[in-house]
C-alpha cells in the first residue's frame, strides 16, 4: 500500500516537472534564451514594436531565439519589484534614481550609466499640458495655471515619477525667471508661485496614466504630464490639446541590465544587445512614433514637425543638481513640495 | 495512512476523540498563524523597529495626522448614517411583503463583490463636476462631492453597505414578536412599539454591524483613491498616505500608520465581540 502510494508520487512528480521543463524550451531549440523586461507603464507600446524588430535582428546575428516575457507598472512599482525578487534582465523607468536603488541592492554590479550609449537615458520627453479642445481657458504658458478657479491635473509626486518630473519643470521654470511674475533665482517667490498653482489642483492621481485617464473622463481644465501621453491619447482619438510652455524640463528616462539577474540566467550577452538596439535608428524612430523626442541627432531631425522646439528647455542636472539632490531638497517630508502642499491647504 | 479514518460524527469514541479535537484544533491555529498572526507581527516589527518615538515622529506630522482625521471622521460618519439606513433596510426586508423583495434581498450583499476600484469609477462618473448630477450640486449649491470629502462618504456608504443590514437582519427574524402583539394590545402605537419594543432588542447588532464596517472603512482604498483626489490636509485619507509613504520607500512610515490604524480596528473588532456576547446573553435571558 504505502511503496504503491509513493511509487503514483514520484510517476506525477516526474511528470510534472517533465512538463514544467518542456514548456520552458519551447520547439526545443537548444539555443533559445528568454528575456525578462521590467518597465515603466507609458512605453509599453513602444516596446511591443520594438522587440520583434529585435528577435528578428539578434536570430540574424547570431542565429538565436530570444522570447521576452514583458511586465509594465508604474516605476516605484518596477523597482522594488525587482529588488524584491522578479527577476528581470532589462529594467526600463522613468526616474533615474529608480535604477540607482536597484544597484543600491547589489543587483547592478557594473556602471550601467557608462555602458549603455547615451548614459542609458534611451528615451526623452518634455512636461507639457493638456486642454480642451479649443483651449477655453487660454492656457499658454505656465503663469497660466495659477488663474483663481483653474482645476489642475497632476499625479501624486510620493507615488509618480512623472509627477516629480511636473513639479520640478514648474519651479525651474520659475527659478530660470521664465514665469511672468516670479523673479529669477528666487526661492522664495518661486514656491509661492508653486503653492498658488497647488491650491488649483483638484486631484492628485497616482500615477501619470491615472491623471490623463481622470482628465480624459472629463476633470480639470488642464493636466501637467508628459507630452508622449498627450500624443499618444491623441492618437488613440483624443481630442484635448497639447500646449508647450516656453520653458521646461527635459524628461529622461533610462534603461539598464540588471546584471546580477542575467549573469544567473546566462543573458548578459543578449541582454546588453538588447539595450544597445534600443538607442538604434529603428527602434528610436519607434519611440518618435509614439510621442518621445529622440536623441539621435538623425531621427531628431527627421521628427522634427511632430515635437515643436522648446524656448528654453533645461535638464534636472543643469537646474537641480541631479535626482539625487533633487530627490532630498524637493519630496523628502520636510522638501518644498512637502511644504507648498501644506501651505496651499491652509 | 494505515488506520486514521476520518470519523463523520463530531461526537465519537471517547478513546478517538481527542486526537480529532487535536487535529482540528492544531490546524487552524496553524491556519491563523500563518495567514494572519505572521504577517500582522511583520508589520508591528516594521513600524516598531525605529522604537515608539520614531513611530509617533510619523503620526504626528502635520499630512499624517490630518490623513488619520480625515479617516477617521468619514468613517465615523459613514457608519452612523449606515447603522440608521441599514437598520431600517433590515427592517423593510424583514417586516413587508413587496414584489422583488429577494431580488433586493440578494442584492444588499453585491458591494462585497464588486472590485471597489470599479465602484470609485461608477461614483466619479455619476457624481464627478461633469455628470448632470455633480455638476447640479456644483453650480446649484456649491458642493463638490467628487474629489471631497463627501465622495468618501459616499464610497464607503456603498462598500459597507451589507454590514449594517446583515447583522440586523437575522436578529430581526429570530425575534419574539409576542412582546410587539402584547404591546399593541395594550394600546401602544405603531411607532411606539418599534421604539420601546423592537429597537432595544436590536441595539447591539446595530452596533456591531455599524463598528464592523466602521473597522473596515478605516482600510478602504480602491475606491477612495479614485474618489478622493488624494490632496494632502483636504481629501488624502490614512490608507492612500499609507500607499504614498509605501511608493516613496518609507517603509517605516507606511508601517507607523498601519499600526494605528490596525490597532484601531483591533480594538473595535473586540468591542463588537463583546457587544455580540451581551445581545447573545440579552436574547436567551
Amino acid at each position: 500500500m504505502n511503496t504503491k502510494f509513493k511509487t503514483l508520487f514520484v510517476i506525477i512528480a516526474v511528470s510534472l516537472l517533465t512538463a514544467c521543463g518542456s514548456s520552458n524550451t519551447p520547439s526545443g531549440n537548444a539555443g533559445a534564451v528568454t528575456l525578462t523586461l521590467a518597465g515603466y507603464s507609458t512605453p509599453a507600446e513602444a516596446y511591443a514594436k520594438i522587440i520583434p524588430l529585435f528577435t528578428a535582428y539578434w536570430k540574424a546575428q547570431k542565429n538565436q531565439d530570444v522570447t521576452f516575457e514583458t511586465s509594465y507598472a508604474g516605476s516605484g512599482a518596477q523597482s522594488r519589484a525587482v529588488i524584491g525578487g522578479l527577476d528581470a534582465d532589462v529594467v526600463a523607468l522613468s526616474l533615474e534614481g529608480d535604477v540607482t536603488n536597484i544597484a543600491k541592492a547589489d543587483l547592478i554590479k557594473r556602471d550601467w550609466q557608462a555602458i549603455a550609449p547615451n548614459k542609458g537615458i534611451v528615451s526623452t520627453s518634455i512636461v507639457a499640458f493638456a486642454v480642451r479642445k479649443g483651449n477655453p481657458k487660454n492656457i499658454h504658458d505656465w503663469a497660466d495655471l495659477a488663474q483663481p478657479g483653474l482645476e489642475v491635473l497632476t499625479p501624486d509626486p510620493k507615488t509618480s515619477g512623472g509627477a516629480q518630473w511636473n513639479i520640478l519643470a514648474l519651479y525651474g521654470a520659475a527659478l530660470r525667471g521664465k514665469v511672468t511674475g516670479v523673479p529669477a533665482n528666487d526661492e522664495t517667490a518661486a514656491t509661492n508661485f508653486l503653492v498658488s498653482v497647488l491650491k488649483n489642483v483638484t486631484a492628485l492621481d497616482k500615477d501619470a496614466r491615472s491623471s490623463i485617464t481622470n482628465f480624459e473622463t472629463g476633470n480639470g481644465d488642464v493636466a501637467i504630464t508628459y507630452e508622449n501621453e498627450v500624443l499618444l491619447g491623441q492618437q488613440r482619438g483624443q481630442d484635448y490639446e497639447v500646449i508647450i510652455p516656453s520653458s521646461t524640463i527635459k524628461i529622461q528616462t533610462p534603461v539598464a541590465v540588471v546584471d546580477v539577474v542575467s549573469d544567473k540566467h546566462g543573458t548578459t550577452e543578449v541582454a546588453d544587445a538588447f539595450v544597445k538596439f534600443l538607442f538604434t535608428k529603428d527602434a528610436q524612430q519607434i519611440f518618435a512614433e509614439y510621442g518621445y523626442r529622440s536623441e539621435d541627432p538623425d531621427v531628431a531631425a527627421a521628427t522634427a514637425g511632430q515635437f515643436p522646439a522648446v524656448t528654453d528647455l533645461f535638464t534636472i542636472d543643469d537646474v537641480f543638481g541631479g535626482w539625487k539632490e533633487a530627490k532630498t531638497k524637493y519630496f523628502s517630508d520636510t522638501g518644498i513640495y512637502v511644504q507648498a502642499i501644506s501651505e496651499a491647504q491652509k | 495512512m494505515t488506520t486514521t479514518t476520518p470519523s463523520l460524527a463530531i461526537k465519537d469514541t471517547p478513546h478517538r476523540a481527542p486526537w480529532g479535537r487535536w487535529g482540528i484544533k492544531s490546524a487552524a491555529f496553524t491556519y491563523l498563524i500563518v495567514l494572519l498572526l505572521i504577517p500582522l507581527s511583520v508589520i508591528f516589527q516594521d513600524g516598531l523597529k525605529d522604537g515608539l518615538v520614531n513611530l509617533w515622529g510619523s503620526i504626528s506630522l502635520p499630512i499624517a495626522w490630518a490623513a488619520l482625521r480625515l479617516t477617521l471622521w468619514t468613517s465615523a460618519l459613514m457608519a452612523v448614517i449606515n447603522a440608521v439606513m441599514g437598520t431600517l433596510t433590515a427592517y423593510v426586508l424583514v417586516r413587508y411583503s413587496f414584489p422583488g423583495k429577494s431580488f433586493l434581498n440578494a442584492i444588499v450583499d453585491l458591494p462585497l463583490a464588486i472590485p471597489t476600484l470599479v465602484t470609485g469609477v461608477m461614483l466619479v462618473v455619476l457624481y464627478g463636476p461633469q455628470s448632470i448630477i455633480g455638476g447640479w450640486f456644483k453650480d446649484q449649491l456649491g458642493w463638490q462631492i467628487i474629489f471631497a470629502p463627501p465622495g468618501i462618504i459616499l464610497a464607503l456608504l456603498f462598500v459597507n453597505f451589507p454590514f449594517v443590514v446583515r447583522a440586523v437582519q437575522p436578529v430581526l427574524e429570530s425575534l419574539d414578536r409576542e412582546s410587539e402583539e402584547a404591546a399593541a394590545t395594550l394600546g401602544a402605537g405603531s411607532a411606539r412599539i418599534f421604539w420601546q419594543v423592537t429597537l432595544p432588542a436590536l441595539w447591539s447588532s446595530i452596533a456591531s454591524g455599524a463598528l464592523l464596517s466602521f473597522a473596515r472603512a478605516i482600510g478602504e482604498f480602491g475606491a477612495i483613491v479614485i474618489v478622493a483626489g488624494n490632496i494632502p490636509f483636504r481629501s488624502q485619507t490614512a490608507a492612500i498616505y499609507v500607499f504614498g509613504e509605501v511608493e516613496s520607500s518609507n517603509r517605516q512610515g507606511a508601517s507607523a500608520m498601519s499600526i494605528v490604524m490596525l490597532s484601531l480596528a483591533f480594538v473595535l473588532v473586540l468591542f463588537v465581540d463583546w457587544l455580540r456576547k451581551r445581545g447573545r446573553k440579552e436574547r436567551t435571558a
